[in-house]
């Protein structure tokens, strides 16, 4: 195993275009050894083009980028020795079985363990003697999976990896990552599946047109974002709407609903608590409200005040 | 058949730049091969002198057609040419059947066309209005060409409806397989054979039992003999044939599922075989059909040449005009024959070193490239893998075509030892070939996205270079360009080393100069 002091993946200020398009502006990406990091982001906002630059297939126009102590440009080959890919659109070659290609991709690699790959593929129920021409989508998806997951890698680069998996074999590939989880490795998970990043992600980084907007735990996100508030009291409901953090108050006497950022949560209970509460329900605030927040900040703009202490 | 209309508007547009090509080409040869035969035998007497040396000259024969054409001129005109304006018109049915009706099936696309409200048979019914179509236009353009080079009317529209015959059979035959064969590449084998099989069934025919030649769509077609009698009633063969093949089709189609074929897929192996563990071993892989394919296509081309090599003698004797066309004069003129030959192979040699250079491309602009190069091989192996194929296969295929010259010849004079000596002179142009490959990866390198334009054009270049040089008068400038110029005219011409090694070491430049661009820049755009 590699030096275990530094990053597995450290970015900094990356940018990258492609003729006039700007596909990376100054993105940052920091993700630390043993950890699942989930990484976010709108169709068409880089993720896979990060992705790409980390293979050493692209190469960046400015910025810092370092990976497992390389440069993933300059140490491409090395570097490969120790990671594994998965890649959302796998396309393979037509005259070629599965089988074939997953034991193509491990030698390639380095070395396959023959045992792992057959339980691979009867866990994930592939079969490897087809063509490839013959496989559907989910199934060439499941063939990338098994060739990287066959692997022992001490770093996974998977970019949204169960596109086109049923629900059966997500859960396949969850129990999977939580085994590589334990074995102390690394993961970079690229998805657009919420429950599955909850499930499995220990930090996530969100990012939108090239730029991080967001990185930490998720109940770090989860905190800047709003609670809902359904409540009854006693006396009448009043100083509520100059409370800072209140949002779409809708009042009625003894009743209101409303929102409150995370951080502004503990002022107004306390306020609550002193007009008598006969009931009331919070609802935490989802993941996909969190992340519908940040994909459409945009659209939004400026009229919409976000949580206040969102940064960048 | 509802909505066949509406596609083939659709068919039409999707091959408005291709099929124009094709359909120039097959009226292009009939205008050139009119004129030429016009100018070269335009006394009665020529033509009965060519009459009775071609008529004992089994292996022209062989090559072209049925003796009886002989007759007039503008019979001369399709003994020589309709064989090869059949295979072309031939090849383009396959196409144009096979691209709109299995290839779409195995792409997923003709899944969205059919969701639409179409009938089932309406993709087939389209694919093969469409061959109709281009059919009739084959039919018109070669009669324009041949009448309007002042052949008879009459036989000049006989010439074209029986080309177009050959055309329809084709493309009845393309739809028969596409519904027999689950993906396109074994349609195009089967179809490509059957061309094949039709040529030579058509050759064994004109020499020995005619039978034979009713055997095959190309004869058929030969036997309304044009300009010599205009026999209208074989038309009626392909017309019943093309009728019987279009129903067995269609009822093919009703039998299976979408995107089945009739033989099923065999499964495949669950494990790579220890050979397919590398990038090398991948792309020998990839590459070995097409590579076994091209050498057998280049050998059976050699010993065509080759089995025509003792006889070109005399038949240079009868036509002065045609050795202005060989390097040499008339003198030696079997060594300058075989020197012309030996060229135009490699040639095409280079032009299967070029398809196989650019498989690069192709992996990289379909995404195949990514997963190979996320593993531990660097760029310089993955370049590597796949031009190992292009330089080591053109070596290949050059062997190929000496070896089939060499046998063909060799046998037709009793001389065993023109096989080694036939292999030496298609290896004095491996050079050039690799040259060519070589400039292929410089475009590769630098300009990925116009390499394979830049590359064939280079091909295409050195082809015009080496066939017309002389007869067009190029400037010298413009001819050094090209290495077949550089490269010695064996056997005729004694080889020297010096040029060969200086392409040798240039090589060598373009190919690092190629793999320094690769390195720099991104891989998959």
């Amino acid at each position: 195993m590699g030096t275990r002091t530094g990053p597995a993946i450290e970015i900094a200020g990356l940018t990258k275009s492609f003729g006039r398009t700007k596909a990376l502006d100054g993105l940052d990406l920091t993700v630390t050894p043993g950890e699942v990091h989930g990484f976010l982001g709108p169709n068409g906002s880089g993720k896979t083009t990060t992705i790409r630059i980390l293979l050493g297939l692209l190469r960046p126009d400015a910025g810092t980028v370092r990976m497992l102590a390389g440069d993933p440009w300059r140490d491409a080959v090395a570097l490969h020795g120790r990671l594994a890919y998965v890649p959302g659109d796998v396309t393979l070659w037509p005259g070629i079985t599965g089988g074939e290609v997953i034991d193509l991709l491990a030698r390639m690699r380095g070395g396959l363990d023959r045992r792992r790959r057959d339980e691979l593929l009867e866990r994930f129920d592939l079969d490897p003697r087809k063509k490839a021409r013959a496989y559907s989508k989910g199934n060439r998806q499941k063939v990338a999976l098994i060739a990287g997951l066959a692997s022992d890698a001490e770093l996974l680069l998977l970019d949204e990896p169960t596109s086109g998996l049923d629900p059966l074999m997500e859960s396949v590939f969850q129990q999977c990552i939580n085994e590589v989880k334990r074995q102390g490795r690394t993961v970079l998970l690229s998805s657009h599946i919420l429950a599955e990043v909850e499930a499995l992600c220990d930090r996530v980084s969100i990012i939108r047109q090239g730029r991080t907007v967001e990185s930490g735990t998720l109940s770090e996100l989860r905190h800047l974002t709003r609670t809902s508030i359904a409540v009854e009291t006693t006396r009448p409901l009043t100083g509520l709407d100059a409370l800072p953090g209140v949002h779409d108050l809708v009042l009625a006497d003894h009743h209101a609903r409303f929102d409150v950022d995370s951080a502004q949560l503990d002022a107004v209970v306390q306020r609550l608590s002193t007009l008598g509460v006969r009931s009331l329900t919070s609802t935490p605030p989802t993941l996909e409200e969190m992340f519908l927040r940040h994909y459409g900040d945009e659209q939004a703009g400026g009229e919409r005040p976000v949580g206040g202490t969102v940064s960048s | 058949m509802t909505g066949a209309g509406g596609l083939l508007r659709f068919l039409l547009r999707r091959e408005r730049f291709a099929l124009p090509w094709w359909l120039l080409g097959a009226a292009l040869l009939v205008l050139i091969q009119s004129t030429q035969s016009q100018r070269l035998y335009d006394t009665p007497e020529a033509l009965a002198q060519l009459r009775q040396t071609l008529g004992g000259n089994t292996a022209v024969i062989v090559m072209s057609g049925p003796t009886r054409l002989l007759e007039s001129i503008g019979g001369e005109v399709v003994f020589e040419i309709f064989a090869f304006v059949a295979i072309l018109v031939a090849l383009m049915n396959m196409f144009l059947v096979g691209r709109h009706t299995r290839a779409d099936e195995e792409t997923g696309r003709a899944e969205l066309i059919r969701s639409a409200r179409l009938g089932r048979r309406a993709p087939l019914g389209a694919a093969l209005l469409l061959a109709g179509v281009a059919n009739l236009a084959v039919a018109v353009l070669v009669f324009a060409a041949a009448a309007g080079t002042g052949l008879p009317p009459s036989g000049s529209l006989l010439f074209g409806f029986a080309m177009a015959g050959v055309g329809v059979t084709f493309a009845g035959l393309t739809a028969v397989a596409a519904q027999v064969f689950e993906n396109t590449r074994a349609v195009y084998g089967a179809v490509g054979l059957a061309i094949g099989a039709a040529y030579a069934l058509r050759a064994a025919g004109d020499v020995g039992n005619e039978a034979l030649s009713w055997m095959s769509p190309i004869g058929w077609g030969q036997r309304t003999f044009p300009y010599a009698g205009d026999r209208w009633w074989p038309l009626l063969v392909p017309a019943v044939a093309t009728a019987l093949l279009v129903a067995v089709a269609a009822a093919l189609l009703e039998r299976r599922d979408f995107g089945a074929g009739l033989v099923p897929p065999r499964p495949g192996r669950a494990t790579a075989s220890r050979a397919l563990g590398s990038p090398l071993g991948l792309a020998w892989r990839l590459q070995r059909g097409t590579l076994i394919g091209w050498w057998f296509g280049l050998f059976l081309l050699g010993a065509a040449y080759g089995s025509i090599g003792d006889t070109i003698e005399q038949y240079i004797e009868d036509n002065p005009q045609v050795a202005e066309f060989l390097p040499g004069g008339a003198s030696d003129v079997v060594d300058a024959y075989l020197a012309l030959t030996v060229m135009v192979s490699a040639l095409i040699a280079a032009a299967y070193g070029v398809t196989s250079a650019m498989r690069v491309r192709g992996e990289e602009t379909s995404g195949r490239a990514e997963p190979v190069l996320a593993t531990a091989t660097s760029r310089a192996g993955w370049l590597a893998s796949h031009l190992s194929v292009a330089l080591v296969g053109s070596a290949l295929v050059l062997a190929a075509i000496g070896l089939g010259e060499g046998l063909a010849y060799g046998l037709t004079v009793s001389d065993a030892g023109q096989i080694p000596r036939m292999v030496a002179v298609a290896f004095v142009y491996l050079p050039a070939v690799w040259l060519v490959i070589a400039a292929a990866v410089v475009g590769i390198g630098w300009l990925p996205r116009v390499a394979a334009a830049l590359a064939w054009a280079a091909v295409g270049y050195c082809a015009v270079i080496a066939m017309f040089a002389d007869s067009l008068d190029l400037p010298g400038w413009l001819q050094s360009a090209s290495p077949f110029t550089h490269t010695p005219q064996a056997p005729l011409e004694s080889v020297a080393a010096a040029p060969l090694l200086i392409m040798g070491a240039a090589v060598v430049a373009f190919v690092a100069a190629g793999y320094a661009g690769l390195r720099r820049r991104d891989v998959g755009y």
